[in-house]
């Protein structure tokens, strides 16, 4: 700015004041016109057509389910492909998806499931075993980059054919018997097994469309899908448009004609389309927590129970942190209820297991809690008298508020029960991801979400040389107790050696646990079908509009009861398992 | 003629330091494309690594990108297989385009007009009034500007829809929170030349030949006035296309802005690497256009 402009310096300002005056007004307004009626944030009738909008988050990486990881690119899979069973909008328990019926043989590890006859694919052909045998064979397939391989491994070979131990793939227990009959061979009894197949890993992809289109087969010109829609128009960061497929064959129950699926990552500009009534639904995981004291009077804000932990974890091998008496001692130092009330805005879930909330047959050992006597012991045990001669600890974390503000709450907590310094290390998605994976780190913030609806999804990640662990911790205890319970064909025997497990790994405590998620979700109250589950999973298909008299009053029955579980155990997700960029 | 293909020919070498700076750059920064909080098996990890060539050593890599480059392959996106950076840059580069285009029209229809009268009735309401106006508008960053407009005009007023970019009413507000910034550019720039011109000696001889306000004003003043309006004109448009990342992102508009942050966070080396081109080959481009406007506007400018 040149000295010309100086004297007019006034004007701005006075400009500036006016816009804050119109804005200040509109604010007040927008506060008087309600009272004390049960208020929506956003809006409350329906769209003219049968179409439902929601924000999906990141761009999908790929729509092809096999390599598919991203949470966003799941719930785009599931529409447009279906598996042998699909589950139940409320409670996740399989329902007949593809396979009409399944029977499971005495020796309890062969499946054999039997396939509708009228099932078709997007372009009219038949689904039949040999869709499955191929689809399932291609993940398993070495070369194949199927990040969720491993949940396959629980069929017979299936690991040995992915490693390489076996070349040919006819002694994996995956078999078309004929078109409308297919075999699994399981290595061990898994009562899980059903509740794995509804995850998108086990979808079946259409052989000869991939064949012809390599790479690019999932273009909407191109695709071809067996799921309740098909996609109609993709642009990239922009939306994804699909319309219910007249051939599926519960079409009958499919209510909704078209489904817009925008791909929109910023929370704020998702709450915006939400608030403007441009979506129908904005999905869990994109609420920031701050944001939470703000919109949680909404009747159509909604929170739940979700499958997934955020810990600490620590490379064990490396002094001070690979004496066990120094983790414990650290873990029983974090006041959980503190972090929740104050820094997640007084909706969390403090937690102090491995398995998080949500099963209720498991016997959960007894998991950390804050106990500062303990923890100064305990430290003073391993050698470090209130802190003593203790060095300096770097916690890493990928860059975001939630993340940061919890680190800086166990500093504080560290500091004063324990006398021991924290650095903090804020790096961007790819940085700290890259640290985690190959392990070079001290402690960092983690989280781990449930593949499935079994307290195996989280203590697997533990066991010696999975990927997921990160921690270098290997116990032989820990493992033989979650091979056994692999192996444990009685539901309660097989429930106490998890949880016996679980009590070894929280006594070496390489992840220090510190709280359970919630979904955080916004549904519009005239949208039926969309039920919280533990697993964020909804599948659509049941998804339908209500109009007219039945609206107001069924929406609010729903959402009275989801409030109150609100106040109760609701935390704070942050968008802390999403990836910047990728967010999943 | 020989002027715009020697310049054309300069374009190759910059490409080249620039393509050369950025492909080792970006591959110092930690991290790489198929890092996941979900482990990927190590043997798939390898077939990854070899389809895309990322096994080879990194001379090997650049020496192959370079080749391909030169053919227009900028190679396949490491984050969505299904696409080729190509095809991601060309759907999203006429997003931009449109996006700064309009918000360089604005900027004009808008900032000339308010410039020229400033001018014209020098140090009177009608300067210092639209004058504040428009340091408003630079006053202000656009990720302030942007929420406060959706706040007002999509939450509370309910004119306008908050996101996306489709359908004409989806692009207004977004248009206005780019072109704020250059509307009191462009206002200041055609006021100060507007007063250094209605100064000049030919001017006055216009008024002495007796020729009335508006001709010498539309004829005479506004043609040298606003040279250094169009000098400007250049880099901003190339600015307002590469520089509309935030605007992109508030508004959730699929241009190529939002590929460009993804693409870096994400290690998505060959998007990253396609878009910087894109933007140097139109920084480079839009320069030179100018360069040749001045020429016709201005009789004095020679190139050489």
């Amino acid at each position: 700015m040149d000295r010309r402009t100086q004297g007019r310096a006034r004007w701005p300002a006075l400009g500036l004041l006016l816009l804050l005056l119109a804005v200040t007004m509109i604010l007040w307004r927008l506060r008087g016109s309600h009272g004390h009626e049960v208020e929506y944030f956003g809006r409350t009738t329906p769209p003219d057509e049968e179409v439902f909008r929601f924000a999906n988050g990141a761009e999908p990486e790929t729509l092809d389910p096999g390599l598919l990881s991203g949470q966003p690119d799941g719930r785009v899979a599931r529409l447009l492909f279906e598996g042998l069973v699909t589950p139940d909008p409320e409670t996740l328990v399989p329902r007949p998806g593809m396979a009409k019926s399944w029977e499971l043989a005495p020796d309890g590890v062969t499946y054999l499931f039997h396939l509708r006859t009228d099932s078709r694919w997007t372009n009219g052909d038949r689904v039949t075993a040999h869709d499955f045998e191929w689809s399932w064979l291609r993940l398993l397939h070495p070369d194949t980059p199927a990040r969720y391989a491993d949940l396959f491994y629980l069929i017979r070979n299936a690991r040995a054919y992915k490693k390489k131990e076996i070349a040919d793939p006819a002694p994996v227990g995956i078999r078309a018997l004929d078109d409308s009959t297919f075999q699994v061979v399981l290595e061990v009894p898994t009562p899980y097994f059903l509740q794995l197949l509804t995850y998108h890993p086990f979808l079946p992809v259409h052989r000869r469309t991939l064949e012809t289109w390599g790479d690019r087969w999932t273009h909407p010109e191109h695709i071809v899908g067996n799921g309740p829609f098909r996609l109609l128009r993709h642009r990239q960061n922009d939306r994804l448009e699909f319309e219910k497929f007249p051939g599926y064959w519960d079409a009958a129950r499919v209510r909704l004609r078209r489904i817009v699926c925008y791909s929109v990552d910023d929370p704020s500009t998702m709450l915006s389309m939400y608030r403007a009534g441009m979506t129908d639904w904005n999905p869990s995981g994109y609420v920031p927590a701050q944001m939470i004291p703000y919109i949680q009077h909404y009747a159509d804000y909604r929170t739940g129970p979700y499958l997934a932990l955020y810990f600490y974890s620590m490379v064990v091998t490396e002094p001070p942190l690979d004496d066990p008496r120094v983790r414990r001692a650290l873990a029983y130092a974090i006041d959980r209820e503190r972090i929740a009330r104050y820094v997640l805005h007084g909706s969390g879930a403090p937690w102090g297991n491995i398995v998080p909330h949500g099963f209720r047959d498991y016997p959960y050992p007894e998991g950390v809690h804050f106990d500062p006597e303990r923890a100064r012991r305990l430290l003073a045990d391993a050698g470090y008298p209130g802190g003593q001669g203790f060095p300096a600890v770097e916690l890493l974390f990928n860059t975001g508020e939630d993340n940061k503000k919890i680190g800086e709450a166990v500093q504080a907590m560290w500091k004063e029960h324990l006398g021991i310094d924290l650095r903090l290390s804020s790096q961007e998605w790819a940085s700290y991801m890259r640290a985690t994976v190959e392990c070079r780190y001290q402690i960092a913030r983690r989280s781990w979400i449930g593949d499935y609806m079994d307290p195996n999804s989280f203590l697997a990640i533990l066991v010696t040389g999975d990927g997921n662990s990160r921690t270098r911790w290997s116990n032989a205890r820990f493992d033989s107790l979650v091979a056994a319970a692999g192996r444990e064909r009685e539901p309660v025997q097989r429930l106490q050696l998890l949880a016996q497990a679980e009590a070894v790994a929280l006594d070496a405590m390489p992840f220090i646990p510190i709280y359970a998620y919630c979904n955080r979700e916004f549904v519009a109250p005239y949208v039926r079908g969309i039920h919280p589950t533990a697993l964020d999973e909804h599948p659509l298909k049941y998804v339908s509009l209500a109009r007219g008299e039945d609206r107001m009053g069924r929406a609010h029955a729903g959402e009275e009861q989801a409030l109150g579980s609100a106040a109760e155990d609701s935390v704070a997700v942050g968008g802390a398992t999403t990836g910047t960029g990728s967010g999943r | 003629m020989r002027t715009v293909l020697t310049r054309l020919l300069a374009l190759v070498p910059t490409l080249w330091a620039i393509v050369t700076i950025t492909f080792f750059i970006i591959r110092l920064a930690p991290g790489g494309p198929f890092l996941s909080e979900r482990e990927i098996p190590a043997e798939a990890r390898a077939t990854l690594q070899a389809k895309y060539g990322l096994d080879q050593p990194l001379l090997v890599q650049y020496g192959r990108y370079l080749r391909n480059a030169l053919h227009f392959d900028l190679g396949p996106s490491y984050k969505f297989p299904s696409r080729s950076v190509r095809e991601i840059v060309l759907g999203a580069l006429p997003i931009s385009l449109e996006l700064g285009a309009w918000a360089m029209l604005l900027a004009l229809v808008v900032g000339v007009p308010i410039g020229t009268v400033a001018a014209l009735r020098q140090n009177t309401a009608w300067d210092h009034g639209p004058m504040a106006v428009a340091m408003l508008g630079v006053s202000i960053p656009n990720f302030i500007l942007g929420p406060a407009l959706v706040f007002v005009f999509a939450l509370t007023l309910r004119w306008l829809p908050p996101a996306t970019w489709g359908p004409p009413q989806t692009k207004i507000l977004p248009v206005i929170t780019l072109a704020a910034i250059y509307v009191a550019y462009v206002a200041r720039l055609a006021r100060g030349g507007m007063l250094e011109v209605t100064r000049a000696d030919f001017i006055r001889t216009a008024r002495a030949k007796g020729l009335a306000e508006h001709t010498i004003v539309w004829r005479h003043a506004l043609r040298g006035g606003l040279l250094p309006v169009v000098s400007f004109l250049g880099p901003a448009m190339a600015r307002a296309v590469t520089g509309s990342i935030v605007v992109e992102k508030i508004f959730a508009i699929p241009g190529v802005g939002q590929s460009f942050v993804n693409g870096a966070l994400n290690r998505d080396y060959t998007l990253v690497m396609g878009i910087v081109i894109f933007y140097a080959g139109f920084l480079i481009v839009f320069n030179l256009l100018v360069d040749l406007m001045y020429g016709v506007l201005d009789p004095r400018v020679q190139l050489e």
